[in-house]
């Protein structure tokens, strides 16, 4: 017992001896690729920082605009698009970094800290939920025709006990705690390494990372439930946590490898997140293309074979009610572009190549939420039947637009303004010199 | 480049009373074939920098041999990326293509049935097979192409007959140079194998 004590050191403890530390750092410090001027980005992206704001300050006061003169529904459905795009982008960051750190992966050290970054923003990403709860639970239900529990719908007493409001802001405010937590977590544990260069930090790291995933797999599954799933509240799919969990890695890996792409284009971090790393970026990229793929038909298979009205009334609705073109274009432009391109080894390789998939992967998972949320503006149920709404079509296509570059916006503006405040990459990780010299021997 | 030759040695091997083998280039004192020249090298460096200078000589026909992997060998061989991947694409849009016509053609065309009120030739249960034997086609185009270019498995190789040969399992490094190779000079080949360090440089015999 005490020899298994022995061999595993508390999370404060250290593995590696002072000196060997100490001629790492040095080694490290006078190397010609860790210059000033390489690993800061200070105003560097400034140049899309301020027209990302001004998109994203006018398309939320065009969201504001559309929920007055032509229905509350639709724009609240075009903000949700915008954030929850927003928040599986940050939540796949938050992934991969617990990933990274409870498999105490050296390649990623040099990319590590834009991932950091990204998972920083989840109490933006929480906040920007904040409204959607407030209107939701104000108004009693607006697409959550749930909240408030009006209606004796027979389906909806027997879910009463988990679909009520109390339950709901409850939960709500888990989410927040724990995203919260575990975003700063990350990012703070990171910078006080760069300042103290205490190399123990790592370890408290994937301590946290531990029990993080767990709660992270939890969080992400139920607020997917709670937010996107119940907007039919007749609708259920036990594969729905793992949809919006596939979406969050795709779009998280995607904006980080948007982010290393246009640093790298701008003359950072050279020699330090090379075609190595992208390469293997986009293998994640890759991966979780075919895992999108994967879980989406699954998903759809499953509901199409067994055909319980329940289930099928969400895909029914969509396929037959103009809304069929989007899910070809998700089939192709989702799945089978990004397959047979970022598959190609030269693709991986390439900054500029990767970058301009991971964009066009973004606006794919743009396009998911706009399948997901966007037709249950329209839907004839009872609430939109007595208030006569009828679906504008592409006459209404600009508060879309807004109401996701609106959050879309702000969220970027935010992640570049993070991105420059500090240096670019863990400076003093104690598995920095493996990160910068990494080579894939395939 | 050496494919078919592989090839064409293997089915020399499993079927020598179909396919001949081709009759040797060169012959030994002894009037044997002569499978190649071989050299050994004790240090990794010496026989990384032992396959450049092979491969600026512009030989084709040759291999190193070592007790275990060397990063980037194959650039100091100047090795080509491989064919197989285009073999392996080929396979799987092959196999995609005969599950949907596999399934299309019996289950829309020749006998229509209703099974659970689903439309006749819907894509939907046809997705899973034609992902299993795109997959099936191209673990088999994988590991026999692969196979079929390395012209493996074989019985028998010549430099089994060679005795210091077996040391590279241990701690020494071989070049091996074939005589099917149309620059193969053995007086030229020994002088480049002690420019680049080579020690115990052998013509190797093959049985017949």
């Amino acid at each position: 017992m005490s020899q298994i004590a022995a061999n595993h050191p508390a999370p404060v403890e250290t593995a590696l001896p002072d000196q060997v530390w100490e001629r790492r750092l040095t080694k490290i410090a006078a190397d010609p690729r860790m210059t000033e001027d390489n690993i800061h980005a200070r105003g560097v992206l400034g140049k899309f920082g301020l027209p990302l704001l001004f998109v994203g300050i006018a398309g939320l006061l065009l969201t504001v605009i559309g929920g007055f003169s032509m229905n509350v529904r639709h724009a609240l459905a075009a903000y949700e698009v915008g954030a929850f795009t927003a928040l599986s982008m940050s939540l796949g960051c938050l992934f991969f970094l617990l990933v990274f750190h409870s498999l105490n992966a050296g390649w990623v050290i040099t990319c590590r800290r834009v991932f950091e970054h990204g998972a920083a923003l989840l109490p933006f990403c929480w906040l920007a939920l904040v409204p959607i709860v407030v209107i939701e639970v104000v108004n009693g239900g607006v697409l959550l025709e749930w909240v408030g529990g009006h209606g004796d719908d027979y389906l909806l007493k027997k879910k009463a006990p988990y679909l009520n409001t109390g339950f709901f802001i409850v939960r709500f405010l888990i989410y927040g705690a724990v995203w919260s937590f575990l975003g700063w977590r990350f990012i703070s544990l990171s910078r006080r390494m760069d300042e103290t260069g205490d190399r123990t930090l790592g370890r408290k790291a994937r301590y946290t990372a531990g029990w993080g995933i767990l709660l992270f797999a939890l969080t992400t599954a139920f607020a997917a439930f709670d937010f996107l799933m119940s907007l039919d509240f007749r609708f259920f799919s036990t594969m729905w946590g793992v949809y919006f969990f596939a979406s969050s890695a795709l779009s998280g890996v995607s904006v980080v490898v948007l982010t290393l792409a246009a640093l790298r284009l701008r003359g950072k971090l050279t020699g330090l997140v090379t075609e190595e790393h992208f390469h293997d970026l986009g293998k994640l990229v890759f991966a979780f293309t075919v895992f999108w793929a994967y879980i989406a038909f699954s998903q759809y298979f499953l509901i199409w074979y067994s055909n319980i009205p329940e289930e099928t009334a969400w895909f029914v609705y969509r396929k037959s009610h103009g809304w069929h073109w989007l899910f070809v274009t998700l089939c192709v432009a989702h799945f089978l572009i990004p397959f047979l391109i970022v598959g190609w080894r030269a693709v991986k390789r390439n900054p500029v190549l990767l970058g301009t998939m991971a964009l066009f992967l973004i606006v794919m998972t743009v396009l998911d939420m706009v399948w997901v949320i966007r037709p249950m503006v329209y839907v004839q149920t009872q609430p939109v039947l007595e208030a006569g709404l009828q679906e504008p079509g592409l006459s209404g296509i600009w508060l879309d637009a807004a109401g996701a570059l609106g959050v879309l916006g702000i969220w970027g503006w935010l992640m570049i303004r993070r991105v420059e405040s500090g240096p670019l990459l863990p400076t003093k990780d104690p598995m920095l010199h493996e990160s910068m010299a990494h080579k894939n021997y395939v | 480049m050496s494919a078919l030759s592989n090839i064409t040695a293997a089915a020399a091997d499993y079927f020598p009373m179909l396919v001949r083998r081709p009759p040797p280039r060169f012959i030994s004192e002894s009037g044997k074939r002569v499978y190649g020249i071989v050299a050994e090298f004790s240090e990794t460096t010496k026989v990384y920098h032992a396959a450049e200078m092979v491969r600026d000589a512009g030989y084709k026909k040759w291999d190193v041999h070592s007790p275990f992997p060397v990063h980037g060998m194959e650039h100091a061989m100047g090795v080509k990326p491989t064919k197989l991947p285009l073999l392996a694409v080929g396979a799987a849009v092959g196999g995609l293509s005969f599950a949907a016509f596999l399934q299309w053609i019996t289950s829309a065309y020749l006998y229509p049935m209703v099974v659970q009120g689903k439309p006749y030739g819907a894509w939907e249960p046809f997705m899973p097979i034609m992902f299993e034997l795109s997959v099936l086609f191209t673990a088999f185009a994988c590991l026999f192409g692969m196979l079929a270019l390395n012209g493996l498995p074989r019985f028998h190789h010549p430099l089994f007959g060679h005795e210091r040969f077996y040391r590279i399992s241990n701690d020494r490094f071989m070049i091996a140079i074939e005589a099917e190779d149309p620059n193969f000079d053995p007086d030229q080949i020994r002088a480049l194998f002690e420019k680049a360090g080579g020690t115990d440089i052998t013509i190797i015999e093959d049985e017949d």
